[in-house]
């Protein structure tokens, strides 16, 4: 990329706020990655592919409930934004065929909600 | 959006009861005809404690606790109306304020344009365009922001007496030797938010009038290392960093330097001696790094906390920041919460929230239900606070006046399984084995000190020797060189203040109340409760638990290593532990 101005940070910002789309984001710090976040993630990759599903699946760092890693946060338009917590293989096949794309959560995994 | 109900039993003790209250709620829906529109979810946890069974409907975003079977037939009739159902309508008490976390868990650590859709390096084209250096400091020290390392140094006044001191040459340092047990704040951040802490050293850089910058990342955080040297490598290829930079006069670069190990290089002067190649040893201050520092040259030295703040503080302003928190303590602190909780992690709150809010309300208490003793805060250099004081307040002053200090975040949770010469003599334990052995307060005190605890410990304490602890902590807080050695006698110190019984119980009865220094126990079989199950002859690692599922079993105290085992394991309590 070309060296940055100040204008090209404020087109920069427009340019990826813009995203509407459906994603989930897997905690990837140290806690999540000693808790199994990589499987995870591939979990959620090949079911994605295979159901078909519209989604961007994304890596972040820790939100801070280290305990509860591997830390599944999905963002499915029309529900709430939750992060699911302790995810297993299951349970990443579960959020894959339940909450996305069949817009129903998944039960006793969520650890936290998000609340606007 | 269509309606979410969220539920979950927030009790601590006894029966999980979400799943009865689950089927009820799902009844209720049904009978209405309301089961196909209205989403009922069942929670693994809700981030309230203590409250019963609790329910949230989103998107109308209420919160009910302490919910009865007779209350859900109001709450599905609000949840058609979108009124809240005012009987049992909570308001949750305490919530965190993300600054320093605002995009861990946010954005995509590598991927600088996630973090300049997220306002990054915003604030540095404010501060390169539209503001001087001076103004810069200015505008830090209206902000009130005070190092987040655990001094509480104000760092607008750092940066002022930086730019201030003569020399061609100025660097600026990012603190990122995070050692204290059980705090890796720091690391998150780095690993979370790599590009802020960049943001924020150029802001600095630019302020103090230095063109070079560098880390100083302990080699124990390899991804966070890896992470800092590919956000590195992105500001090169954009132009945020190395020469006119975002195409003005300002040139500024940074490197990375790799801690090999030692806890006392978190400590400036050590960590100077460190990156100029040197043996990490402390010097004697002053002269302050911010006059003569990095191979003789002025520099500032900020936490990587301290840093991350420094972004938003420019974006929103000085005047912004400065009305949250205290009188005395402004914005917010990140605490990594461990030990004995039920929900460990990061918590970041506003300055001036009770420990009380953090432990129990963010933290859910302790785990297993069992209650909170004390919390140690500032690691080994901090002291410890017991739960009658978990009023206090969090900021720089109310915690030194209780004997402990902020330290750099780390607050640990005890329970009454906690002994706390046990605590004192691990801390202390670890300062020795830290301690560079420069000085001699430090380094003889020091292990003086621990063999006085391993002595009371073990039951061949005598009155005298609680004196002598208390003498030597004077001496080591008066005379040692840094900041390791004078505040590595604080754990004792706080813990012979606040639980003196504790100590007089080991040293007077040899008894240890929380039942945790074993040389001071004995495990016994009471027959008359023994169900001769076997189960601890199978739990003793030493085979010193003798007999049969007939006769019953004994303890042989010559071979019993008091490990505890068969206490954990007996189910009808027949172990007696004393």
């Amino acid at each position: 990329m070309a060296k940055l101005t100040k204008n090209d940070l404020h087109s920069l910002k427009a340019k990826y706020a813009a995203s509407e789309k459906n994603w989930i984001k897997v905690g990837f710090s140290t806690c999540g990655i000693a808790a199994g976040a990589q499987k995870v993630y591939d979990v959620l990759c090949d079911e994605a592919r295979k159901n078909n599903a519209e989604i961007e699946i994304k890596k972040c760092g820790c939100v801070g409930m280290c305990s509860a890693e591997p830390l599944v946060e999905v963002n499915v338009k029309g529900l709430p934004r939750v992060f699911y917590g302790k995810v297993d293989r299951e349970t990443a096949i579960e959020i894959m065929e339940k909450h996305v794309c069949g817009n129903l959560l998944v039960n006793d995994r969520i650890y936290d909600v998000k609340v606007n | 959006m269509a309606k979410t109900v969220f539920i979950k039993d927030t009790a601590i003790t006894g029966k999980d009861r979400t799943r009865d209250f689950y089927g009820l709620f799902l009844g209720v829906l049904r009978e209405k005809g309301l089961d196909t529109t209205i989403q009922l979810v069942r929670l693994a946890d809700m981030g309230i404690y203590s409250a019963g069974i609790a329910v949230r409907v989103l998107p109308d975003n209420h919160l009910y606790t302490q919910v009865g079977e007779s209350d859900i037939a109001g709450i599905v009739e609000s949840i058609k109306t979108g009124q809240p159902y005012q009987p049992r309508l909570t308001k949750q008490a305490s919530t965190q304020m993300r600054i320093v976390l605002r995009n861990c868990g946010v954005i995509d650590p590598e991927k600088i344009e996630d973090y300049i859709a997220h306002d990054g390096y915003h604030a540095l084209a404010r501060c390169l365009t539209e503001l001087t250096p001076e103004q810069v400091i200015q505008e830090m020290k209206t902000s009130g922001l005070r190092g987040r390392g655990g001094a509480g140094f104000p760092t607008g006044m750092k940066w002022e007496f930086t730019r201030k001191s003569a020399g061609d040459q100025r660097y600026i340092i990012c603190n990122g030797d995070e050692g204290d047990p059980g705090a890796y704040m720091d690391r998150s951040v780095l690993e979370g938010d790599p590009h802020s802490v960049i943001e924020g050293m150029a802001i600095g850089g630019y302020a103090i009038g230095a063109s070079k910058g560098f880390f100083y990342i302990r080699a124990e955080y390899p991804l966070a290392i890896e992470r800092i040297e590919k956000a590195i490598k992105q500001c090169h290829d954009n132009g945020l960093l190395g020469s006119n930079i975002l195409g003005s006069q300002f040139s500024f670069d940074v490197e990375i330097r790799l801690g090999a190990g030692a806890f006392v290089c978190g400590e400036e002067t050590a960590l100077l001696a460190s990156i100029e190649g040197k043996r990490g040893y402390p010097s004697p201050r002053p002269p302050f790094p911010s006059v003569k520092g990095l191979w003789g040259k002025p520099t500032c030295i900020n936490n990587v906390e301290t840093l991350a703040n420094i972004p938003v503080i420019l974006f929103k302003g000085g005047e912004w920041f400065s009305k949250i928190g205290t009188e005395t303590s402004k914005g917010t602190k990140v605490f990594a919460v461990t030990g004995k909780v039920k929900r460990s992690g990061l918590v970041e709150v506003p300055m001036g929230t009770t420990i009380e809010d953090i432990v129990y309300g963010i933290s859910g208490g302790a785990m297993s239900g069992k209650s909170v003793k004390a919390i140690q805060t500032g690691g080994p250099s901090g002291g410890v606070i017991p739960k009658d004081y978990f009023q206090t307040r969090v900021d720089y002053e109310s915690l030194q006046k209780m004997g402990s200090i902020m330290g750099s975040g780390g607050m640990i949770v005890m329970d009454e399984d906690d002994c706390m010469i046990d605590i004192a003599k691990f801390y202390l334990g670890f300062c020795v084995d830290e301690s560079c052995g420069k000085c001699a307060p430090c380094r003889i005190g020091g292990t003086q000190m621990l063999r006085l605890l391993e002595k009371i410990s073990e039951g061949r304490g005598v009155p005298k020797d609680l004196e002598q602890l208390a003498m030597i902590s004077r001496a080591m807080q008066k005379a040692s060189l840094c900041g390791l050695g004078q505040t590595a006698p604080n754990p004792v110190l706080s813990t012979l203040n606040y639980y003196r019984a504790e100590y007089d119980a080991h040293v007077n009865d040899k008894k240890c109340p929380a039942c945790k220094c074993s040389k001071l126990l004995s495990f016994l079989i009471r027959q008359d409760k023994c169900v001769k199950c076997g189960m601890c002859f199978k739990a003793c690692p030493v085979g010193a638990i003798s007999g049969n599922r007939e006769k019953g079993y004994v303890i042989d105290q010559e071979k019993c290593i008091r490990c505890g085992q068969c206490f954990e394991v007996c189910k009808p309590a027949a172990v007696l532990r004393q």
